[in-house]
C-alpha cells in the first residue's frame, strides 16, 4: 500500500518540539555535569565549569521555553494532528481557558514546573553566593528527570518500556483507527477539549501556584546537600531560610487556593477532606514548616543542625512523592480526585529514589562531622519548645503520610505476594481528625509558651514569663467559655484543643502588638502563630459544628447512628418546603453556556414562627454542567451565601433520570403509555378522577418550547383540565413541521402526573397539504380593498426587510414583503407573504394564518400599472376535532434534591489560614532584607 | 536521665501508642459474610447487580439510595446507602462502600465508584456537522 499523503498536518511543528525535547534534556545535563565538576574538581578550572555550566542553563532554558511557545501555538491553532492539542483543545473553548487547556495534562504541568524552575535558577545564578553552584547542580538533576518525562523514547526491549512521553506525537502515530486511512482526516475531526469540571479560573491560577512552590522546594533541598557536600554546616543557614520561608508560603497560599477551589466551585460539600491528594501537598509543607523552625534554631544556637538538613531534604522528597502518588494511579480507590496514568510509575519512582539516594548518603557520609553542641538547653529557652514542636510537626506529618500510603504499601506488598488482600482506613475523616487534634493542642500550646522565652539564655527569663503566661491562659479560658456559649465543644479534647488555640491567639496577639511597637521583623512569627488559633478556632466551629439544612419529616432510626442524619431535601419547583426555620423554594432554572443554574429561595423566619416575618432572605444560584456534548449532567457546582458569622452552602446532589441523562430521558419517553383521544372545542375527556377539556386553537402559542422554535407550521391546541377538588389548570400542547420534520411538544402535568400531546392526524385534519389547494387569484391595487368568501383583502405597505425564518435571503435575490390586511367581520390580521426575483424567476412565500387556515402568496407584481396579484387558499376543514394523545403516571421531572449546609464560623478558618501565609511572608521579607543587609555588609 | 533521652523517650512511647491505636482504624476490605456474621463495620468492595432494580424516591426520602452488590465473594445483597443516588451510578465498573450489616441489608453510609474515565474515550470525536 502507498503511503498516505496526509493533508494539511503541520509537521515541522512536531519535528521542532521533539528537537526541543532532546535538546533541552542534554543541555540539562550538560548543565548539570558541568556545575557538579565546577565545586567537585580541580579548583583551577572552576571558573570554567562555571561557565560551562551556566551555558548549559541558558541554552537548556531557550529550548524549554521555546517548546512551551509551540506548543502553545499548536494548541492556540488548533492543530489537531498533535495528541496533546487534541486531548486538551477543542472549537469552543474559549481562549481565557487556553493556559489551563495547557496544564491539564501531566505533560503540560511538568513543563510549568520546569518553568518555574528556570526562573528559580535565573535568580540563583545572579545572586552572590558561595553554596550556589551545588544548589544549581541539585536544580538541573531536578530538572533532567522532568525533562525526561516528556522524552517519548520507546526501549528496544520489553513491550510497554518507554521513557517519558512526548506530548507532541502525532495521534495517527499513536492511536489506530480507520479514520486515519483518510488522507483529509484532519478535516474530519475536532478536539476533546477541556472537562467542563475545569472550565473556571480556579484552573486558571491553582497549578501556576502549586508548582512554584514545587519548584521553590527544591532550593532548600540543594541547599541541604551544598552544606553537606562542602561540610559547611554554619553559613549555609542563613541564605537558605529566606527561599524556605518564601517556598513554604506560596505551598501553604496552593493548599488554601485548594481548599477554596473544593468548598466553592466543587461538590466535596467542605474545604478540607483528607483526601490523599490533599493530605501528600500537606505534609511537605508540614515538614517544610517543621525545617523553618530547625534553620531559626541552628541560625540562632547552633543545635538542631541535622534535624534542619533532615527535614530540608525531606521537604522536596516529600514533593517528589506526592507527584509520584498522584500521577501513578496508584491511590484508586481511594482518592475521589481523578487522575490519568501516563505509565510513567518507574521513572517518577527512580526520580524519587535517585534524590533519597543523593540526600540519604550524604547524611549518612557527614553525620558525625556536623556539629551539635553536647550541653543541654534549659528547659526556660525558646530553642527546647522550639525543637519539641518541630517533632510534634514531624509526628504530624509522619502520621498523614503513614496513613495516605498505605495503597503504596499495598501494592508493594501485593508485588511479592499477590494473594495479600490490601488494607483500608474504614473512616478516614474521623481516622485524621482523631490524630491531628493533637497536633492542633501541642501545637497551639507550643507557640504560645515561647512567645516571651529567648534563645540561649533560659532560666533569666522565668520570673518575668511566668506572669504574662499566666494572663494569657486565663485569658484563653474566658474566650473558651465564650465559644462553648457560641459553637457546641461536646467533649473534653474539643475545650481543650479550644483552649489552646485561643492561648496562641492571645499570647501571640499581644506578642505582635509589642513587636509591632518595637521590633517590627519578629511580626511576622506571631502573625503565623495567631493565624493558626484563629484557624484551629474556625475548624471547631465550622468543621464540627456544621449542620444540614434538611427536612424534619423524614423517618428516623434507620441507620442507629451517624448515618441517620437527614442530608437532603426534595424541592418541587414553585413549592416552598419549610425546613428549620427557613422556607426553601426552587423558583426557577435556566440554562447559561454548559451549565444549568437553579434559582433556590430562601426565606428565614422569625423566632416566632407562628407570625411568618421573613427576617431574611436571599437566593443561591447552585448550578449543574452538562457534558461537552450535552447528553448528560457532568458535575454539579455550589453556591453559597456569606455571612460574617457563617456560611450557607447549597449544591444539588440529584436530578430526576430524565433530566440528567439524554438516554434516560429517551428511555422514559419510550416507557410513556399515550392514549389517544379525540375531542370537539369544549368537549371534555374523562381520565379518571379528572376532565381535560379542549379550549380550541390558541394564537399567539404559550407553549415555551414551541414557542422558541422556528417552524414552517405548526398549532397550538389549548386545553384545561378540572382535578377531583374542582381546581383548574391550564395547559396546551402543540404539533408542527419544519421541512419534512414533524415536531411535537406535549404539555407537562407534573402534579398529575400527565403528559398530552397532539396527534399526527391533527395536522391533517387541520392542514390542507400544498397540492389540495385550490388557489384564487385577486388582483389588487394598494389601497383598494377586495372580498373573497367573507374576508376583506387590502395592501398597506411593504417591507424591503424580510428577514424571516420562512426565507432565506440568497445573493442577488431582489425580495418585498407584502403588507397584507385581512378583515374578517370583527377580527383581522396582518399577513405577510413574500415575493423574490431570484436570476429571472418569480418565487412566492406564502404566509399561513393558522387560525383561519387562510394561505396567502403574493404571486406577481406588475409595477406598470401598480397592481399586485395575491394568490389565496383556505384549508378543508371539515369540523376539525383535536385529536390528543394522553399518557398519565409520568415521572416527575420538575424536582431537584438538595444538600443544604450551614457553617458556622467558617470566616475564622479562611481569615486564620491567610494570617499564616501573610506572617510566612512578612517573614521571608525581613529575612530576605536581613540577608540582603548582611551580604553588601561582609 | 537527662532531658533529651526523656524527650526521646516519650517521643517513642507516644509513637507506639499512636500506632498501635492507628492500627485499628485500619482493616482489609470485607465481604457480606463476614460483615454478617462480626456485625462490624467494615468496607466491601463490589459491583453493582444491574439487572436488580434500584431504588430512589426522593419524594418518599432522598437522603436513601437502595441497590443490590455483588461482592468479590460473589454474593448478592441489597445495599442501603444514606446518600442520594450518584450521578452516573449506572456506569460505575466498581463500588467500595462502608457500613454494617442488619437484617440481611448492607447499611452503608460511605461510598466510593471507579468509573470509567468521562473524558478521554478512546474514539476520535468527530468534528460536528460533517
Amino acid at each position: 500500500m502507498d503511503k498516505i499523503q496526509y493533508v494539511g498536518e503541520a509537521l515541522w511543528i512536531g519535528y521542532l518540539c521533539k528537537a526541543f525535547i532532546i535538546g533541552g534534556f542534554v543541555a540539562a545535563l550538560f548543565s548539570a555535569v558541568s556545575y557538579t565538576f565546577s565545586s567537585l574538581g580541580n579548583p583551577t578550572q572552576a571558573p570554567t565549569w562555571k561557565r560551562l555550566g551556566n551555558a548549559g542553563f541558558a541554552v537548556h532554558a531557550l529550548l524549554i521555553i521555546s517548546l512551551l511557545g509551540l506548543m502553545f501555538y499548536a494548541m492556540v491553532e488548533q492543530h489537531y494532528e498533535y495528541s496533546y492539542v487534541f486531548d486538551h483543545v477543542s472549537g469552543d473553548l474559549p481562549m481565557k481557558y487556553i493556559l489551563s487547556a495547557f496544564w491539564e495534562g501531566q505533560e503540560g504541568s511538568f513543563l510549568l514546573w520546569m518553568f518555574w524552575h528556570l526562573v528559580i535558577g535565573a535568580v540563583i545564578i545572579s545572586i552572590n553566593d558561595k553554596f550556589k553552584l551545588e544548589v544549581m547542580a541539585v536544580i538541573m538533576v531536578a530538572e533532567i528527570w522532568l525533562n525526561s518525562m516528556l522524552l517519548g523514547i520507546y526501549l528496544p526491549f520489553g513491550e510497554d518500556l518507554k521513557i517519558g512521553s512526548n506530548p507532541m506525537m502525532l495521534i495517527r502515530e499513536i492511536t489506530l483507527a480507520p479514520i486515519f486511512n483518510n488522507a483529509d482526516y484532519l478535516s474530519l475531526i475536532q478536539g476533546r477539549g477541556l472537562n467542563p469540571l475545569l472550565q473556571n479560573y480556579w484552573m486558571t491560577i491553582h497549578p501556576p501556584f502549586i508548582f512554584a512552590a514545587f519548584a521553590l522546594s527544591v532550593v532548600p533541598f540543594g541547599y541541604a546537600v551544598a552544606a553537606l557536600r562542602k561540610g559547611e554546616y554554619q553559613d549555609w543557614l542563613r541564605p537558605v531560610l529566606p527561599w524556605a520561608l518564601f517556598g513554604t508560603a506560596i505551598l501553604g497560599i496552593s493548599l488554601i487556593m485548594g481548599s477554596l477551589w473544593a468548598y466553592e466551585a466543587l461538590s466535596f460539600g467542605g474545604y478540607w477532606a483528607w483526601d490523599p491528594v490533599e493530605n501528600t501537598s500537606l505534609v511537605p509543607w508540614i515538614i517544610l514548616v517543621g525545617g523553618i523552625h530547625a534553620n531559626l534554631i541552628a541560625k540562632a544556637t547552633g543545635r538542631a543542625i541535622r534535624s534542619t538538613l533532615l527535614f530540608y531534604l525531606g521537604g522536596f522528597l516529600m514533593i517528589v512523592y506526592s507527584t509520584l502518588l498522584t500521577r501513578s494511579g496508584i491511590l484508586g480507590d481511594t482518592s475521589a480526585h481523578a487522575f490519568t496514568e501516563m505509565g510513567l510509575e518507574w521513572q517518577l519512582t527512580f526520580f524519587l529514589l535517585s534524590f533519597l539516594f543523593l540526600g540519604m548518603a550524604l547524611m549518612i557520609w557527614r553525620y558525625k562531622n556536623i556539629p551539635a553542641p553536647a550541653k543541654e538547653e534549659s528547659i526556660y529557652s525558646r530553642e527546647f519548645w522550639m525543637y519539641v514542636g518541630t517533632l510534634v510537626l514531624f509526628f504530624s506529618a509522619l502520621l498523614i503520610n503513614a496513613s495516605s500510603s498505605l495503597p503504596v504499601l499495598n501494592t508493594i506488598i501485593r508485588y511479592f505476594d499477590p494473594s495479600y488482600i490490601g488494607r483500608v482506613i474504614k473512616d478516614p475523616i474521623a481516622h485524621y481528625n482523631k490524630y491531628q487534634l493533637w497536633i492542633s493542642i501541642f501545637i497551639g500550646l507550643f507557640s504560645a509558651i515561647t512567645v516571651w522565652l529567648k534563645y540561649k539564655n533560659g532560666e533569666q527569663v522565668k520570673a518575668k514569663w511566668m506572669v504574662p503566661i499566666a494572663i494569657y491562659a486565663a485569658t484563653a479560658l474566658l474566650l473558651t467559655w465564650l465559644t462553648s456559649l457560641w459553637i457546641q465543644l461536646p467533649e473534653w479534647h474539643y475545650l481543650l484543643m479550644g483552649a489552646t488555640a485561643w492561648f496562641t491567639v492571645v499570647a501571640n496577639g499581644h506578642f505582635l502588638w509589642h513587636a509591632f511597637l518595637r521590633n517590627a521583623r519578629a511580626m511576622g512569627a506571631a502573625l503565623a502563630h495567631l493565624g493558626f488559633g484563629i484557624m484551629a478556632v474556625g475548624i471547631l466551629a465550622s468543621g464540627l459544628n456544621f449542620s444540614y439544612l434538611s427536612n424534619p419529616f423524614v423517618f428516623k432510626g434507620l441507620f442507629g447512628g451517624e448515618g441517620d442524619e437527614e442530608k437532603y431535601i426534595q424541592l418541587i419547583k414553585n413549592k416552598p418546603l419549610l425546613v428549620k426555620d427557613y422556607v426553601v423554594t426552587y423558583e426557577a432554572d435556566t440554562l447559561i453556556g454548559k451549565a444549568r443554574h437553579y434559582d433556590i429561595s430562601f426565606k428565614q423566619l422569625g423566632k416566632d414562627s407562628s407570625q411568618r416575618v421573613f427576617i431574611d432572605s436571599f437566593v443561591t444560584r447552585p448550578n449543574a454542567v452538562y457534558s461537552n456534548d450535552f447528553s448528560k449532567i457532568a458535575a454539579f457546582n455550589p453556591d453559597t451565601r456569606h455571612y460574617a458569622g457563617k456560611d450557607i452552602f447549597t449544591c444539588v446532589v440529584s436530578l430526576p433520570a430524565q433530566v440528567a441523562d439524554a438516554e434516560q430521558a429517551k428511555l422514559m419517553e419510550d416507557s410513556l403509555k399515550y392514549a389517544p383521544f379525540t375531542a370537539l372545542k369544549g368537549d371534555s375527556i374523562r381520565i379518571g378522577k379528572e376532565v381535560l377539556v379542549v379550549d380550541g386553537l390558541q394564537y399567539p402559542p404559550r407553549h415555551e418550547e414551541f414557542k422558541n422554535h422556528a417552524l414552517d407550521v405548526g398549532f397550538e391546541v389549548a386545553y384545561h383540565i378540572i382535578d377531583e377538588n374542582g381546581k383548574k389548570e391550564e395547559g396546551q400542547c402543540a404539533i408542527g413541521l419544519e421541512g419534512s420534520l414533524m415536531y411535537k411538544f406535549a404539555g407537562k402535568h407534573e402534579n398529575l402526573g400527565w403528559r398530552v400531546r397532539p396527534s399526527e392526524q391533527l395536522l391533517d385534519q387541520w392542514l390542507s397539504p400544498e397540492d389540495q389547494l385550490d388557489y384564487s387569484v385577486l388582483s389588487i391595487k394598494k389601497g383598494q380593498e377586495i372580498s373573497w368568501q367573507g374576508y376583506t383583502f387590502s395592501i398597506s405597505g411593504f417591507d424591503k426587510n424580510v428577514d424571516t425564518s420562512r426565507y432565506k435571503v440568497e445573493k442577488g435575490d431582489i425580495s418585498i414583503m407584502g403588507l397584507v390586511d385581512v378583515v374578517k367581520e370583527e377580527k383581522s390580521w396582518l399577513s405577510k407573504p413574500i415575493f423574490v426575483l431570484r436570476g429571472n424567476a418569480p418565487m412566492s412565500i406564502k404566509d399561513y394564518l393558522i387560525e383561519e387556515g387562510l394561505h396567502i402568496r403574493l404571486s406577481a407584481i406588475d409595477p406598470a400599472t401598480g397592481t399586485f396579484e395575491l394568490k389565496v387558499a383556505k384549508d378543508k376543514r371539515n369540523n376539525p376535532g383535536f385529536p390528543l394523545e394522553i399518557a398519565t403516571n409520568v415521572p416527575r421531572s420538575d424536582y431537584i434534591v438538595l444538600e443544604a449546609k450551614i457553617f458556622p464560623g467558617i470566616n475564622l478558618y479562611w481569615i486564620g489560614s491567610i494570617l499564616m501565609m501573610t506572617g510566612l511572608l512578612m517573614a521571608w521579607w525581613f529575612k530576605y532584607k536581613e540577608n540582603e543587609e548582611w551580604t553588601s555588609a561582609s | 536521665m537527662n532531658k533529651t533521652t526523656l524527650l526521646a523517650l516519650i517521643m517513642i512511647v507516644a509513637a507506639g501508642v499512636i500506632f498501635m491505636n492507628a492500627s485499628k482504624d485500619v482493616s482489609t476490605y470485607s465481604n457480606f459474610r463476614e460483615a454478617d456474621s462480626t456485625g462490624d463495620r467494615v468496607k466491601i468492595v463490589g459491583v453493582l447487580s444491574k439487572s436488580k432494580p434500584m431504588e430512589y424516591l426522593p419524594e418518599k426520602n432522598p437522603n436513601i439510595f437502595k441497590f443490590y452488590m455483588t461482592d468479590n465473594k460473589g454474593e448478592e445483597k441489597q445495599v442501603v446507602l444514606a446518600k442520594a443516588k450518584p450521578q452516573d451510578f449506572e456506569r460505575s465498573e466498581q463500588i467500595v462502600v462502608t457500613g454494617t450489616m442488619k437484617d440481611n441489608q448492607f447499611y452503608a453510609d460511605e461510598i466510593l465508584m471507579k468509573c470509567p474515565s468521562k473524558y478521554k474515550e478512546e474514539e476520535i470525536t468527530l468534528r460536528k456537522g460533517s
